[in-house]
């Protein structure tokens, strides 16, 4: 065969190819092919069984209604339906509106951390909810927020939620073009009347955590793996590090920045090089459950390393290293938001000051390895064997200890705060004076540590 | 106790692997004159295939299978789409490694957060992990470590020393000579072509097998882009892509053991990239390196046969 002929051949199988593709395409997106359809006439027991309904709903909305009759004595079922147009009417002005939620999230819904606990979140309201729909978009870029918050506005929304501390400015320019629309933005601090605020915040868990990081260390070096070099995650650090010191004084927390939310490889770096330094438990802020898996393998080599759950239940990972965690109930703040829509306590001009802040109080954190399980069982007799002096409460085990400050922390007025003085920074200055506790701001916009860190806090640009 | 050198390096190696493996098969490719930018999306995919196989069967091994499949066939696309229809390279190679990023995030979204239980371990050598450093550094990984120090070597003695490597380097070099002399380039484009997609899918399958055993959207990373800068980096040589792995594995992973001493990560990361263009610069600088070590003559050109009068 000639070299042509082969080509042909080619070109014609291609062209086949295409032209079925062609075809299949036209034959499934084009709109749906006419149909003759033959109309029943309307009569019967259905017509009177329908026209029965209308009168009874006529009379719970105080309306007149007369069932229409055809000259020959039965129902003119056109006529029916006809009327009933106005008992509709009043009707839906009866019935509240529904409200259409939308998400708008940063991650993919799949990172197993921040925007699958949002996400996890959302599904649960809208499942408990009949009057709520919900919609999300996935993996948005800063830049795109604007528009999808348009997008989803034009699609009948009249609730949005955005989930990232980057689309703080397009949720405040939406809300003052929009100002019809209710938005909630979370982790950032510009508010609008109709805008509001939440969080659920974990330094409370943290400082858990770190009494029984403490307790288990035998090498008294306890590692964290930082995100990035924010105020929220330096008061997580500096939360544990307090737990850590109550238990240990003398161990030190080593800290590691990976510069990402959300980075497996990183996270297993990051921790390797710890647990060469001589660390032995880890606690972390990265959205995979890469580091559980790490210290779960130097388990098997023989070199416990433990560690702790973050934001999503990790132990299934981890089963002889995840000692706790902390997890979130997004759910929490999402119901108490919707339902305050619902009934008209939230609208479009009372927003400002509307600023969710909520820990184990309000339930929306969660101390544990797994959902109901605030301790791995398999730690709970070394935690009841380590003692230490408490000034207030004496000689307390560790476990008793943790299990005190989580019920202090949870009351409806905390009778306890980690961030209590006296607390020094790395450079021995007095960051809390014996007593105080650290205020909002302060918390807010934290950028020292305690002062048994080994770390450093790299400055933006530096 | 085990000297201070062995965790760094060890680690090195143990990141430098996906790279190493992935940048054997671009080689590969590149030598026989096409540039496969989809490496990193067929990475993807064959960490995400491998990891549904292994899950499913309970089997690493078939997992590791799966994802070179899965490699080899989008490999075959490329090449389709590259040799037989002439299409830009690079657009190409750009368009598998958005499908492939696309795709594994869809299909993969059921299978996050599930722990795999079928991984390969660690499976440290007797005897030659006695060897005092040298020995925990090198002989104390899994398998597919082991396996591509023997595959760096092999492509080695491949390339430069039999007739197959002297058919892919005349294709890629003058692949109308080659064809005259009785290659068929066609052939040798495809074969290499699809070699480099399965071995860009078996290091996809490293990373969801053995460096961390579950799938996490987007989990490669970046690396299929290094790979091919190692090629680069490496002048088209499968020993010096052994080395450029490690070292650029190592940069990578040695950033949270320099971190205490102050020094960004984020400039380290840029490391590979400026090392790669430090090379090119020169290999331009100088005529004899350049004849010796510069991008194979006709890589990037879609190879049309003249038609023969008969």
């Amino acid at each position: 065969m000639t070299k042509s002929g082969g080509i042909i051949i080619k070109y014609t199988a291609l062209t086949v190819i295409l032209l079925i593709i062609t075809a299949v395409a036209t034959w499934t997106l084009a709109p749906g092919k006419e149909r003759i359809v033959k109309v029943p006439v309307l009569k019967g027991e259905p017509v009177a069984k329908l026209a029965e309904s209308a009168l009874a709903l006529s009379k719970r909305l105080g309306i007149e209604f007369d069932i229409p009759k055809t000259p020959e004595g039965d129902i003119n079922a056109t006529q029916l339906l006809l009327n009933l147009i106005p008992l509709i009417d009043k009707a839906s002005e009866i019935i509240p509106p529904k409200i259409k939620a939308a998400f708008i999230y940063v991650g993919p819904i799949g990172d197993y951390g921040w925007t699958h606990g949002h996400d996890t979140g959302r599904r649960i309201v809208d499942e408990k909810f009949p009057w709520l729909e919900t919609v999300y978009a996935e993996s948005v870029s800063e830049a795109d927020c604007y528009r999808y918050i348009e997008r989803f506005i034009k699609q009948g929304c009249n609730l949005i939620f955005t989930t990232s501390f980057g689309f703080m400015d397009p949720t405040l320019k939406a809300a003052k073009e929009y100002p019809n629309i209710i938005f909630f933005h979370c982790s950032g601090y510009k508010r609008w009347k109709n805008m509001g605020t939440y969080f659920a915040e974990f330094y409370q868990l943290y400082y858990l955590n770190g009494l029984m990081a403490g307790a288990l260390t035998k090498t008294g070096k306890v590692g964290y793996v930082g995100a990035h070099p924010i105020p929220e995650v330096v008061r997580h650090i500096n939360a544990f590090a307090l737990g850590v010191k109550e238990v240990n004084p003398d161990a030190k927390v080593y800290v590691r920045w990976i510069f990402a939310w959300y980075d497996p490889v990183k996270a297993k770096e990051a921790a390797e090089a710890l647990i060469a330094e001589g660390v032995d438990v880890i606690a972390f802020t990265e959205d995979s459950p890469t580091i559980v898996g790490v210290c779960q393998d130097y388990f098997k080599k023989g070199r416990p390393v433990y560690t702790f759950s973050h934001y999503s239940p990790m132990y299934k990972y981890g089963p002889d290293v995840v000692v706790s965690g902390q997890l979130v109930h997004w759910e929490k703040i999402y119901e108490d938001i919707v339902i305050k829509v619902y009934l008209g306590v939230y609208n479009k001009t009372n927003l400002e000051n509307v600023d969710y802040w909520w820990m184990l109080r309000e339930g929306a954190v969660e101390l544990g390895a797994e959902y109901g399980m605030p301790i791995n069982p398999k730690f709970e007799p070394i935690l009841k064997e380590k003692y230490v002096e408490d000034p207030i409460l004496g000689k307390i085990s560790v476990y008793d200890l943790v299990m005190i400050r989580l019920k202090q922390m949870s009351e409806e007025v905390p009778t306890f705060d980690p961030f209590t003085g006296p607390i020094y920074d790395q450079e021995g200055k007095l960051r809390a004076k014996p007593g105080e506790r650290l205020g909002h701001y302060a918390l807010w916009t934290m950028d020292w540590f305690v002062d048994n860190i080994v770390g450093t806090i790299p400055k933006p640009g530096g | 106790m085990e000297h201070w050198l062995v965790p760094p390096l060890k680690v090195a190696i143990e990141a430098g692997t996906p790279l190493l493996l992935a940048s054997l098969g671009e080689l590969y490719t590149e030598r026989s004159g096409v540039l496969n930018l989809g490496i990193e999306g067929m990475m993807l995919m064959g960490a995400l295939s491998g990891f549904i196989v292994a899950l499913i069967t309970g089997n690493p091994w078939l997992g590791l299978l799966s994802a070179m499949i899965v490699g080899g066939l989008m490999g075959a696309l490329h090449a389709f789409v590259c040799i037989s229809l002439h299409a830009n390279q690079v657009i190409s190679g750009l368009a598998l490694s958005m499908l492939g990023v696309g795709l594994s995030g869809f299909i993969g979204k059921r299978f996050v957060g599930i722990p795999l239980k079928a991984t390969f371990g660690v499976s440290p050598i007797p005897l030659l992990n006695k060897i005092p450093i040298l020995g925990s550094i090198l002989f104390e990984h899994n398998v597919i470590v082991y396996i591509s120090y023997i595959l760096a070597i092999i492509l080695w003695l491949i390339l430069h020393r039999t007739k197959m490597g002297i058919m892919i380097k005349a294709v890629g070099e003058n692949p109308a000579a080659a064809d005259a002399a009785g290659v068929d380039v066609y052939k040798v484009r495809y074969v290499c072509t699809i070699f480099g997609g399965v071995m860009a899918g078996a290091a996809g399958a490293y990373l969801s097998l053995a460096h961390i055993p579950m799938w996490v959207e987007n989990m490669t990373a970046g690396r299929g882009w290094i790979a091919v800068a190692i090629v680069v980096f490496a002048t088209w040589d499968p020993l010096r892509a052994l080395l450029g792995s490690y070292l650029f594995g190592g940069v990578e992973a040695l950033q949270y053991w320099l971190q205490p001493w102050g020094i960004d990560p984020s400039l380290l990361g840029t490391l590979p990239y400026i090392a790669t263009i430090l090379v090119l610069v020169i290999i331009g600088s100088s005529k004899r390196l350049r004849r010796a070590m510069s991008a194979p003559s006709a890589l990037c050109k879609p190879y049309i046969r003249e038609e023969k009068v008969v």
